[in-house]
């Protein structure tokens, strides 16, 4: 068996006066949807942001394809591409100048800059508002233009972080099925919510966190287990 | 492409898009000459106009012809005293042996008119007593027993001009280069965490001192032309308008070579402290406008030292004054315009403390773009 794509080891961090995270500990694969469940406040976004560098490790310790995230953050950042609820793009510049920017800063060569842009334009069916400025967006368009930048350097590992909790319903299939497709290229994609009707469909297996801590993990069938559904094994798990 | 000049480029495309910004520096440019012209207006005004004299009693013989010459308009009133206080800008009565003024001095035109009547009255008197010695065959000259023959080492008229300048170029250079470049700062770091955009822009592999290195380049580039927007209509507008001076003379005033490279120099080196000090600041705040709030205090602190030349306009100081940031490049900005001279150790050490403040301020906004608490507080 071929080693985790993301390894997270006992991660305890604190921010401010608040434990976050206790020791969390888990694994997410290649050519998986790994589901990251829990209510608000459960240390979701804070276990996305430090294996992302965004934020150290008080202890413990987060691998990425084998790259430590405090001493080689940004061969870690290379290989990550993220997708958070916040869809921020830059107003006065076009959606596809957007991705093109991000693209640059992820390292992508310049003389493979145009055709990497327009590729993830072309995947995402972006090219009838490519051009156009990203103040002129609708939501759906926005959430797209993240997306774009977050996969324009082809990165290995994808997370999502509540990525349909601003976006209709249109717009959310879509994530969905890209994160679909992105398992199936063998991508890591690591899916933050707490919409558990989401993760039931999607992910193949899930830790539940609670208060900083895991309360479950496993296949989602494992977690869902006796119960009718994954909201009951969650519900039964927290309360 | 190296990832400072990439974000370099890019953030100098988003304030070329940026109506507020080009608006501030467009109204800089379009404010300054018709500034300038209404100064000139106002002082061109002022020498030519005629002031009223209100005046009883009966003028000495000639009298009434000089005063008319010099703009001093007469009309006689019942009581010159009560006139003085708004009907005329000065009475006065004329009596045998004595000339009673009255007039206010919280009147700028009062104060105008009693400086022109002091004149007129002493050259009149002058006159008389060289008539009465010349009569009684003495040589007027017992009057002037010592006389001055000035030697000016430089243009009089000149020199008001450079004395112009002086406070007017440090102050618009220093207000430009601080508010030129100021909403692009805080738009580039408030403003990243206002829209969202910062983590994903922290998300990307580029080092961060890279990221804001092309921040700080692309903040200095825009104070930079803004301040020499502001500064050439400025120039420009000096050369089609004149200031009076003395003896009706006219004076028009020209940047000299030396001034205006020490200018430049000083400017590339306000603008990358400005740049490195509001980012910092910028990062600070949560948005736009808290920005804003924390950047308030700095028109006061840098106005401040250009203030200085107004006050105590012969302020010359040793070194360690030019230690301090500001203060610095208006002395020797001065020095360069009304002297046209630059003394290099002054303008080492200014340069020196001005590297420094920009290299701590470029630290300090490293120090809060490195921090976890920027993420987690937005």
């Amino acid at each position: 068996m071929s080693p985790a794509a993301v390894t997270v080891d006992r991660l305890e961090k604190t921010l401010g006066k608040n434990k976050v995270l206790r020791g969390i500990s888990l694994e997410a694969n290649a050519g998986e949807i790994f589901g990251l469940l829990g209510p608000n406040g459960a240390g979701k976004t804070t276990t996305l942001r430090v294996i992302c560098t965004l934020l150290a490790p008080e202890s413990g310790s987060v691998k990425v394809l084998g790259f430590d995230t405090l001493s080689a953050p940004e061969e870690v950042r290379r290989r990550v591409g993220v997708v958070t609820a916040d869809i921020g793009v830059y107003p006065r510049l076009s959606a596809r100048e957007n991705i093109t920017y991000f693209a640059q800063l992820s390292g992508v060569p310049d003389g493979e800059l145009k055709q990497r842009v327009g590729a993830v334009i072309d995947r995402l069916g972006m090219e009838s508002f490519a051009n156009q400025r990203a103040d002129s967006l609708s939501s759906g368009q926005k959430q797209k233009v993240a997306i774009g930048r977050a996969i324009v350097h082809d990165p290995e590992v994808l997370m999502f972080d509540e990525p349909t909790s601003n976006l209709d319903v249109l717009a959310s299939r879509e994530i969905r099925e890209f994160m679909v497709e992105s398992r199936g290229r063998g991508r890591c994609v690591i899916f933050s919510t707490h919409v558990l009707h989401d993760a039931e469909r999607l992910c193949d297996r899930v830790t539940i966190l609670h208060e900083g801590s895991v309360v479950a993990t496993g296949s989602t069938a494992e977690v869902r287990g006796r119960h009718r559904d994954l909201e009951d094994a969650f519900l039964e798990l927290v309360l | 492409m190296s990832s400072v000049l990439i974000v370099f480029k890019k953030e100098l495309r988003e304030v070329v898009r940026d109506r507020r910004t080009l608006i501030a520096i467009g109204l800089a440019a379009l404010a300054t000459p018709l500034i300038m012209t209404v100064i000139s207006q106002l002082a061109t005004k002022t020498a030519t106009q005629t002031y009223t004299v209100g005046y009883s009693g009966e003028i000495p013989i000639g009298l009434d012809v000089l005063l008319q010459a010099t703009g001093l308009k007469l009309e006689r009133v019942a009581d010159p005293a009560t006139a003085a206080r708004q009907q005329v800008d000065i009475g006065v009565v004329f009596q045998t042996a004595q000339v009673d003024e009255y007039y206010d001095p919280t009147r700028q035109s009062a104060q105008i008119a009693d400086t022109r009547l002091q004149t007129v009255l002493g050259r009149y008197e002058a006159a008389k007593a060289e008539a009465a010695l010349r009569e009684r065959g003495v040589d007027p000259g017992v009057l002037h027993p010592l006389p001055i023959k000035a030697h000016p080492l430089s243009s009089p008229i000149k020199a008001a001009g450079n004395a112009f300048l002086s406070f007017f170029l440090p102050y618009i250079l220093i207000t430009m280069v601080l508010t030129g470049g100021l909403s692009a700062a805080l738009d580039s770091s408030a403003g990243e965490r206002e829209r969202k955009t910062l983590e994903s822009l922290l998300l990307t592999p580029a080092p961060r001192s890279r990221i804001l290195i092309g921040k700080i380049l692309a903040i200095s580039t825009i104070s930079l032309v803004a301040a020499i927007a502001a500064i050439g209509s400025m120039l420009l507008a000096l050369t089609q308008i004149a200031l009076p001076g003395a003896e009706g003379a006219s004076s028009r005033i020209t940047l000299t070579p030396l001034a205006a490279g020490v200018m430049v120099w000083l400017a590339i080196l306000l603008a990358g402290t400005f740049s490195s000090l509001t980012l910092a600041l910028g990062t600070l705040a949560k948005n736009f406008r808290q920005g804003q709030a924390y950047a308030t205090p700095l028109y006061f602190i840098t106005i401040f030292p250009a203030s200085i030349i107004l006050f105590i306009p012969d302020f010359n100081p040793n070194l360690v004054y030019y230690l301090i940031p500001i203060l610095n490049a208006v002395l020797v900005l001065r020095d360069a315009i009304v002297h046209n001279t630059v003394a290099w150790p002054a303008l080492g050490v200014t340069s020196a403390s001005l590297v420094v403040a920009g290299v701590i301020c470029w630290l300090a906004a490293l120090r809060l773009f490195t921090r976890e608490a920027l993420l987690v507080r937005s």
